[in-house]
């Protein structure tokens, strides 16, 4: 809409500049003008030998004098419009480049290049964790106190073609090397995102959480129990603003926590598929930090390693017995739930697997069950969610920074059935097949990138043979993680 | 629980969310050209009203404005629009040949070659006219100092480039290279080059410059309204051309968002007895006869040429005219 306040007002200086040389003052003014022109030349003509009587200008020539004037000053006037409003143009002009041109940040939300519309994005993060485990009591074994590299994850992860995120994420941490996340998603349809590569199966609730984003050093019991990193294809997304999801999968298979090998075993494929509701949205009333859902997946185990089991400590404490192999059917069903309500968090998932084995000529499908219940609480008052929290103030003592605390504790159960010893699956007499676990933990957020935990654990172990089962597992892990992406 | 249950119940949940995912509120991005914010602020919302009535859903409708070659641009670059409405039919060519975001044939889908309303080129003098422009012949005098846009950016300043062309080649009997001399003469008096035809009547109406701007009919109009008869005045001269704006679904992009329906229905509403009458009283030329009928004293009579006649069609005169090395790169050269 063209406004005539200001159409009037950016026109008011030229109107002034017209208005005075119309006005009868000025009109006076620049006669007078006219008249010293006119009468320039005389002093020279009154030094010359011949003296000539000096010619009167008359009314009329001063007229013409004074809109000759006028007219130069109304050029002069255009010609200065002219070059401002070029400059304009330039200025607008170099603006638009401006837009057009790629944007390197770097802040809290890591380091990335990306191109004027977003189409195009590049991220570069880092996942380290350096972590301390001191075992108290007898220890024997591995358990031994140590330092170690816990997760070392350089990460490269964007957009191309505005529709194709990527994501590339190798492992070095424990002596190893090994590539975590390597996927790209094609998320052209907003209510089906297509994911191919390695990622993590939509299975279990803690498992899916970030690592830098989970309340505790270690996760629960049941995320023994899920696939913790596969190769397959995924359609997933979030739809009715947030409040759902869903995320279905076919990939290779891999054994209970496992990474798999990069290639598959056997020509049989893992099924996921995972619902989630977030019924309320942010702020919308006391049950807007509500979700919960449930996650599934179904395959053959036939060729696959056997199943590796770890305590919060991260020792094995399940060892099957020589020559069974994993065989036939597998099944995990994984209930899933957590709440947030301003600095208070509690997240619960329930997990139980079916899955074959044989050793000889029995073959058997055992049932394996663990739940977990955590509850936080943020000390500095932050909110509390799925991820992370944001301190309001970050670690700078100086001005009165000291970042962000939250208090943790979790109870855990893990359970092999009783046909895990009948049938000769492992031995009562060394493996126990009952695990209880309770820990407790602080988490001090210094910033958004960079966090400090400290946490006990304990965890008892029975269900074999009267004193075949392990000594309580005593443990303290300090971790110091810097996080980015 | 057995795989096949799991697997059932999985399946449900996505054909479920899928379904559900298609309910709410529709939303609809309209990039279209410089001048017609207020047109279609006033469809939209005639629009909305009437979709609501019809089907009981809400639309909401975002506008996007530049000129019209820099939004075709836009479009394929990635500016998500489920509908454009341009100011000439090559625009929405380039979209479908670079980009293949609709088919080829998108001007044969609906009437008028997919253009509901047409205008012409018309000349906003200062008020009093003090240099007497009448007719094309009066831009090229010296001294006379022309408004327009940049025909390589904007839709409107190519349909005046056109008009001048179309007006100097009936003047000398087709001779090309007086139209040529002629239109030559005519941007040697323009001082400045916009990039859309806002951004002119921004220079000629609140900078001050120029003695005449070449305008849409539907933007002059709007400026004298806006400013007043004793501001400015509109001429038109004895010989324009008719300017069709199109209009079109972006197919791929509306099918993506799940709106190709209401867009098609958005610009059907635009044929509507209630569309060409919200584009008449915005000085859009109506192309229904009752309409045209009813706002008849709104618009000047004035003998108009078409594109197709004149110049063979928008893809030749913007290969000659308006593409990089054509004639508007050698005859003007910036001051």
């Amino acid at each position: 809409m063209i406004h005539r306040k200001s159409i009037e007002g950016s026109r008011a200086e030229g109107r002034a500049v017209r208005a005075f040389f119309h006005s009868t003052v000025a009109r006076c003014a620049l006669s007078g003008l006219a008249l010293v022109l006119a009468i320039l030349p005389a002093p020279a003509r009154a030094q010359s030998a011949d003296p000539q009587p000096v010619p009167q200008p008359s009314a009329q020539s001063a007229d013409q004098k004074l809109d000759q004037l006028q007219q130069k000053v109304d050029q002069l006037d255009q010609a200065v419009k002219v070059a401002q409003r070029k400059q304009e143009l330039a200025e607008e002009a170099a603006a638009e480049k401006a837009k057009a041109d790629a944007t390197v940040t770097a802040g809290t939300g890591g380091f990335t290049i990306r191109s004027p519309r977003g189409n195009y994005l590049l991220k570069i993060g880092a996942d380290l964790q350096v972590d301390n485990r001191t075992y108290l009591g007898v220890g024997a074994g591995s358990d031994i106190d140590s330092l170690v590299l816990r997760r070392v994850r350089p990460t490269f992860s964007g957009t191309i073609y505005q529709y194709i995120d990527f994501m590339f994420r190798p492992d070095f941490g424990q002596g190893t090397t090994a590539i975590y996340d390597a996927y790209v998603q094609l998320n052209y349809l907003p209510w089906a995102n297509l994911r191919a590569g390695k990622f993590k199966p939509p299975v279990g609730l803690e498992r899916l959480q970030s690592d830098d984003d989970t309340s505790f050093v270690e996760r629960g019991l049941p995320s023994n129990l899920g696939p913790q990193r596969d190769i397959g294809y995924q359609l997933s997304a979030n739809l009715f603003k947030q409040r759902a999801y869903y995320a279905v999968g076919v990939f290779n298979g891999v054994p209970d926590a496992s990474i798999g090998t990069d290639t598959a075993v056997s020509g049989h494929r893992d099924y996921s598929a995972r619902l989630f509701l977030t019924p309320f949205q942010p702020d919308e009333n006391a049950l807007s930090g509500l979700g919960f859902g449930m996650g599934v997946s179904g395959g053959n185990m036939d060729g696959e390693a056997l199943p590796s089991f770890k305590t919060f400590g991260q020792q094995s404490f399940f060892t099957f017995a020589s020559g069974v192999t994993a065989v036939g059917h597998r099944a995990r069903l994984d209930p899933q739930a957590y709440y947030y309500l301003g600095a208070f968090g509690l997240l619960t998932e329930y997990a139980l697997n079916e899955e074959g084995f044989q050793k000889s000529n029995v073959r058997r499908v055992i049932a394996f069950r663990a739940y977990q219940a955590q509850v936080s609480y943020i000390l500095t008052g932050e909110k509390k969610s799925y991820t992370s929290p944001t301190p309001k103030k970050s670690f700078d003592p100086l001005h009165g920074g000291w970042g962000a605390v939250e208090l943790a504790a979790r109870l855990g159960d893990w359970e092999a059935e009783k046909g895990i010893y009948s049938y000769g699956l492992a031995s009562s007499a060394n493996t126990p097949r009952h695990l209880h676990e309770w820990v407790g933990g602080v988490n001090w957020y210094l910033n958004r990138l960079f966090r400090i935990s400290a946490d006990y654990g304990k965890t008892n172990f029975g269900g074999g043979a009267p004193n075949s089962n392990k000594l309580p597992e005593r443990t303290i892990l300090l971790r110091f993680q810097i996080n980015f992406i | 629980m057995k795989f096949t249950t799991y697997w059932n119940c999985a399946a449900l949940a996505v054909l479920a969310g899928s379904a559900l995912a298609a309910a709410g509120p529709v939303k609809l991005l309209n990039v279209s050209y410089d001048p017609t914010r207020e047109l279609y602020q006033d469809i939209n919302a005639a629009f909305a009203k009437q979709w609501k009535a019809k089907t009981g859903v809400d639309v909401e409708i975002s506008q996007s404005h530049g000129g019209s070659g820099k939004q075709a641009r836009s479009v394929i670059d990635g500016l998500q629009a489920d509908v454009v409405t341009l100011a000439l039919a090559y625009d929405i060519d380039s979209i479908a040949e670079h980009a293949h975001l609709l088919p080829a044939n998108w001007q044969t889908r609906l009437p008028n070659n997919s253009s509901p309303y047409t205008s012409t080129i018309v000349f906003l003098v200062r008020h009093g006219n003090p240099k007497h422009i009448k007719d094309w012949e009066d831009l090229v005098r010296p001294g006379v100092s022309v408004i327009t846009p940049n025909p390589k950016s904007s839709g409107g300043a190519r349909w005046s480039y056109l008009a001048a062309w179309g007006y100097a080649l009936k003047k000398n009997n087709g001779d090309d290279k007086k139209a040529q001399e002629f239109v030559t003469r005519l941007y040697r008096n323009v001082p400045v080059l916009d990039s859309g035809a806002r951004g002119s009547t921004t220079t000629f109406v609140q900078r001050g410059i120029g003695d005449v701007l070449l305008d849409w009919e539907n933007e002059a109009f709007l400026a004298l309204n806006e400013l007043g008869k004793d501001k400015v005045e509109v001429v038109t001269p004895s010989i324009s051309i008719l300017a069709e704006p199109p209009v079109a679904v972006v197919d791929r992009v509306a099918a993506r968002h799940g709106t190709a329906q209401v867009a098609k229905a958005y610009l059907d509403f635009l044929y509507t007895p209630e569309g060409q009458e919200i584009g008449a009283r915005q000085f859009y030329r109506p192309r229904s006869p009752e309409v045209a009928a009813k706002y008849a004293g709104r618009f000047a009579k004035v003998q108009l040429f078409t594109i197709d006649e004149v110049f063979g069609g928008w893809q030749k005169a913007q290969k000659r005219h308006f593409n990089d090395g054509g004639v508007f790169d050698q005859i003007y050269a910036p001051r």
